[in-house]
């Protein structure tokens, strides 16, 4: 357990922005590998960055609303 | 000697190059020059004994997509976690736990005194070096990928013509590095950081996109895009924070100035 708990604070320290990430992971792997959601794939990019902006924006307002 | 593949392996590897000379040159100057370089240097070491073993079979055996996926990912991770830290101090709300500022304060005052830590940071030289290792194969496939599609007969072949021009172009940027290093110094503790994080996140979300299999518009140039709309975010998102953290001061002065009341009152009573 201190294993992981070390690697996840080296990695990232961040709940929210590991949840975010693996989340985009998670629905870009699906957009690529099902052919349901193939039409899709010309947006991965754009889907990356928002999701990247989101999570962002996300953890800094726990920080700010935390603090209250 | 093959001038147009020396040429376009020139250009192609010169990119690469400056993306890896970006990501040691933030470690280096953040963290300290130590962990970039043992990092830098630790990747090269395995480039060479990965393309020493496998020669051109390369291409076949090291599954670039996925490194590039990997990669991708963990930059952005690292990326938002420096990002983060750097907004928050922009904005005046500090969210650092106290070992890390005990550390950054350390850090910072043997800077100030002119020293430099010298100890290896782990973040540090696995930052340098993942970035070195993923750019340094990508080289190696231009090279092979570029050479390996000429055919010659006698003088200098496809593969060294590729080698020559990439070699050509890491000195050049190497060198560029080099000459870039001491006015970074001079870049404030924060802003470098905040540069950092803006760098990291946006190498990571091109190469997590590239892993993907998805095809970035322009091509490497997108990165700059990539940084644009990140810096963007990051001031939108530091005045916001500013307006918060000034609407809860009033809010703190308000409750306390009512307190004192409340107490004042309870005295003449």
């Amino acid at each position: 357990m201190k294993v992981i708990n070390a690697i996840y604070q080296f990695l990232v320290g961040d709940m929210i922005i590991l949840t975010g990430i693996i989340i985009a992971i998670i629905i870009l792997f699906l957009i690529e590998y099902l052919p349901l959601l193939s039409s899709l794939r010309v947006a991965m990019g754009p889907i990356l960055i928002v999701t990247v902006l989101l999570v962002l924006a996300a953890t800094l307002s726990r920080e700010a609303f935390s603090k209250r | 000697m093959q001038w147009a593949i020396a040429t376009a392996a020139f250009l192609a590897s010169a990119v690469e190059f400056v993306e890896a000379l970006t990501i040691v040159l933030v470690v280096g100057v953040t963290i300290n020059w130590r962990s970039s370089l043992v990092g830098a240097f630790a990747a090269a070491l395995t480039l060479v004994v990965i393309v020493g073993t496998l020669g051109v079979a390369l291409v076949q055996y090291v599954p670039i997509v996925v490194l590039r996926l990997i990669v991708g990912i963990v930059l952005v991770l690292f990326g938002l976690k420096w990002l983060k830290k750097a907004i928050l101090r922009y904005s005046g709300l500090k969210a650092l736990h106290d070992e890390e500022a005990i550390f950054e304060e350390k850090m910072a005052e043997l800077r100030g005194r002119g020293e430099s830590t010298t100890q290896l940071q782990p973040f540090g030289v696995a930052l340098s070096y993942k970035s070195v290792l993923l750019e340094g194969l990508e080289v190696a496939f231009i090279v092979i990928t570029f050479g390996s599609n000429i055919t010659t007969n006698g003088g200098i072949g496809g593969i060294a013509s590729a080698a020559i021009g990439a070699t050509i172009a890491g000195i050049l940027v190497i060198g560029a590095g080099v000459l870039v290093r001491a006015p970074l110094k001079r870049v404030p503790e924060n802003t470098l950081k905040f540069i950092v994080g803006i760098m990291l996140t946006s190498f990571g979300t091109f190469w997590a996109g590239e892993g993907f299999g998805y095809n970035w518009p322009l091509s490497d140039a997108f990165i700059l895009i990539l940084v644009a709309l990140y810096l963007v975010a990051s001031f939108i998102l530091v005045t916001w924070l500013k307006q918060v953290k000034q609407h809860q001061t009033e809010v703190i002065a308000a409750h306390k100035d009512a307190m004192v009341t409340t107490e004042q009152e309870g005295v003449r009573s």
